[in-house]
């Protein structure tokens, strides 16, 4: 299978995705830090929290110590602690506790050397699920040290519910950053979609097709070299028309003269042999300077992008067969079935501008009986979305280094200077069938003979169906 | 009684190609009379008269449009427009305005000889009842009909060969609506209907295929010498001329209706 190139996202699609990116990098910032000094807070607080419970405990159990007597064990169960708290007691090596649950020995060994130095300590030990807070506070008066533990479930529950929390503003705010994105994309975007709607009336020939004037300075720049773009082609289209005109008839007029004289002097009776030469001479010549003032004239609108009839839809084998009747050839040159190769029966409906089409196959096939021992047939054949018009000859043949090159103005296939044609006919071709949207080439049939392919864009059929 | 020769206007303001014409048309047999601006073709046109004549557009002073709408009314004699414009609007206002046909310049003397002929052997629609026209050199003036349709293109929208004989086709019995191709005239009761030659061609064709829509491609293969080339917008401007004729609203024609998106149909009643 073909590996197609990635496809690069659209402007819209890029804007969009900064602006959800930019957010979501910003609400995750946002989010973990609120997370970390809201953790850093609650964790403060508890631990003051447990270090306040446990020297109130602390004192309790050596008051109790002291003036009762009484045995450590006897002490702790007198007194209740808070939920989630545990009290332990060490003394003359001996640990006492209010839960038989937890050993104390293994839950208070963060502390125990800070305390079995005199010194209260406080620290956080992972042994239980979640960590717990341990306090320790050495009670010399009885001699012993006094621990006590404290499981924060409810600031775990409360750490769990405020990353849920964050985490959920963090999505919330990436989906409205690519909203924000995607309403500031068709934004910025519609002008450059009013600029391509501008363009494709230009090109498709409405040249009175403008910008609106805007007061945005920032587009008014745009809008104004658009408009003044346009202008300016349409002004040299006009200019062109112009000259087009102005040659058309300083030209024309006298070339008509020439050839009705000219006319008149092949139908004296009486030219000596020389004059008779030379009066076909000129005649001769002079045909082939029409045919050059009229391709080149046709080459001119094609070049301007000009129109000749309305765009038709229309059968290319039609187009082909009313291209063969009109020049004088048969239509029974127009072959029913295709060589081959492509799915049959595809329909071969194209948009043309008909008589530009029709000169094109006309030069083809004048290209056909003029250089390629004339022509043999025409095949039309739909492929795709394509439709190919063929015209292949029983000649020699195109040289490979002439095929591209015989369809630029003036060339000639094998160097050849002279000929009948003007030179121009198969840029007429090339031209028209780029006009078209479509293309023309050369290639060597494998039975002998030139064919030159025009390809025009198929209109697809109701429905889709291809 | 001796035949008049045809008498040609060539109205063309270049003096080279005026005479040329001249030389070429006078060793055919015509009788030529050349006018280098609109005003003395017109006086041309009402008197001595012409039979035919080749007009270019691009005059000096009024325009051979403004020449061709101008002439129009007093002649029926065929118009034949030689100009260097050969856009398909140029060649549609023409029509528009009058001609009967259009060569652009440069043109062969072949070409322009043998549309005249073509034009000359057409009937002379506005000759029943009136005097003969002028004989062409070395050719009758044709009284018959006009050529029938060729071969079916295969489609529902082209002329068939009807083998129809018929020379007279009531198109509407109600307004006595009738094309006699033996007279090569159309009256609508006891009144002569003039038309051009291409617009009797056009309704000829169309006549036989009476009920059939025709396609405008087919029309203009049938109804126009080398048709294929022509614009099919030159098809509309004949048909709108011709509703201008037949119909009693044009705007709502009854007789030739509009396919749309296929062509033309002649329904008669």
């Amino acid at each position: 299978m073909r590996n197609r190139p990635a496809r690069r996202p659209g402007l819209r699609a890029s804007v969009t995705a900064y602006f959800a990116l930019g957010a979501l990098g910003l609400s995750v910032c946002l989010a973990v830090g609120t997370y970390l000094a809201a953790r850093h807070l609650l964790v403060e607080q508890r631990e003051r929290t447990a270090l306040r419970q446990a020297y109130t405990d602390a004192a309790l159990v050596r008051d109790s110590l002291l003036t009762s007597r009484s045995e450590v064990s006897d002490v702790l169960g007198s007194i209740s602690p808070p939920a989630g708290v545990v009290m332990y007691v060490r003394r003359d090596g001996a640990w006492y506790s209010s839960s038989l649950d937890r050993p104390g020995e293994v839950l208070t060994e963060t502390v125990r050397p800070t305390v079995e130095s005199g010194s209260v300590g406080t620290a956080w030990t992972d042994r239980t699920e979640p960590s717990a807070v341990v306090v320790g506070i050495p009670l010399p008066a009885v001699d012993a040290e006094y621990y006590e533990v404290a499981v924060p479930e409810e600031l775990a529950a409360t750490l769990r519910t405020l990353a849920l929390a964050l985490a959920v503003c963090a999505a919330l705010t990436t989906v409205g950053g690519a909203l924000v994105g995607r309403s500031v994309s068709k934004r910025v975007v519609r002008p450059l979609g009013e600029v391509a709607d501008a363009a494709v009336q230009v090109s498709a020939g409405d040249l009175g097709a403008r910008l609106r004037d805007t007061d945005d300075p920032d587009l008014a720049v745009l809008v104004g070299t658009f408009n003044h773009m346009v202008d300016a082609l349409h002004e040299r289209i006009e200019r062109d028309a112009r000259f087009a005109a102005d040659v058309s008839h300083e030209l024309r007029t006298p070339v008509t003269t020439l050839t009705t004289s000219l006319s008149l002097l092949q139908d004296t009776p009486g030219l000596g042999d020389g004059a008779r030469e030379a009066v076909d001479l000129m005649a001769a010549e002079l045909a082939r300077f029409r045919r050059a003032l009229e391709d080149l004239l046709a080459l001119g609108r094609l070049d301007a992008g000009a129109t000749e009839s309305q765009l038709v839809t229309m059968d290319a084998r039609e187009l082909a067969r009313q291209a063969l009747v009109g020049s004088g050839r048969p239509a029974s040159l127009l072959v029913p079935t295709p060589s081959g190769g492509a799915k049959p029966g595809v329909p071969t409906t194209v948009v043309v501008d008909r008589l530009q089409v029709l000169r094109a196959l006309t030069n083809l096939f004048d290209n056909a009986d003029l250089h390629g021992g004339g022509l043999s047939r025409v095949e039309v054949e739909g492929n795709g979305d394509q439709v190919e018009l063929r015209v292949l000859d029983d000649g020699p043949g195109v040289a490979p280094d002439d095929r591209r090159r015989i369809f630029e103005r003036f060339a000639r296939a094998g160097g050849a200077k002279a000929g009948t044609g003007s030179g121009l006919g198969l840029s007429i071709v090339a031209r028209t069938a780029a006009n078209h949207g479509g293309g023309v080439w050369c290639a060597q049939r494998d039975e002998g003979g030139a064919e030159f392919v025009i390809r025009l864009p198929r209109v697809p059929e109701e429905g889709g169906a291809r | 009684m001796a035949v008049m020769a045809t008498r040609v206007l060539v109205l063309e303001d270049d003096d080279g190609l005026r005479t040329s014409l001249r030389l070429v048309l006078q060793k055919d047999g015509y009788d030529v009379v050349e006018a280098a601006d609109a005003e003395r073709g017109l006086e041309l046109v009402e008197d001595p008269g012409v039979d035919l004549m080749l007009v270019d557009l691009m005059l000096g002073g009024v325009d051979g449009f403004t020449f061709i709408r101008r002439a129009r009314p007093q002649t029926e004699a065929p118009i034949v427009v030689i100009s260097a414009r050969e856009g398909v609007e140029d060649v549609v206002s023409a029509l528009e305005a009058g001609a009967d046909d259009y060569v652009t310049k440069p043109f062969d003397v072949a070409e322009v000889r043998a549309r005249l002929l073509a034009l000359l052997r057409r009937p002379s629609l506005s000759d029943a009842g009136t005097p003969a026209p002028r004989q062409a050199p070395g050719r009758d003036v044709a009284g018959g009909a006009v050529t029938g349709p060729g071969t079916t293109t295969g489609t529902t929208t082209g002329p068939r060969a009807t083998g129809r004989t018929e020379e007279v086709f009531v198109l509407d019995r109600d307004e006595a609506l009738v094309l006699d191709r033996g007279a090569a005239q159309l009256t609508r009761g006891e009144r002569t209907i003039h038309l051009t030659i291409t617009e009797y061609r056009l309704l000829s064709v169309m006549a036989e295929n009476a009920g059939r829509v025709l396609s405008r491609a087919s029309l203009l293969e049938h109804v126009w010498d080398g048709g294929f080339f022509g614009d099919e917008r030159i098809v509309d401007v004949h048909v709108r001329r011709l509703r201008k004729k037949l119909e009693k609203d044009p705007s709502t024609p009854r007789t030739l209706v509009t396919v749309r998106g296929l062509g033309y149909r002649l329904d008669t009643r």
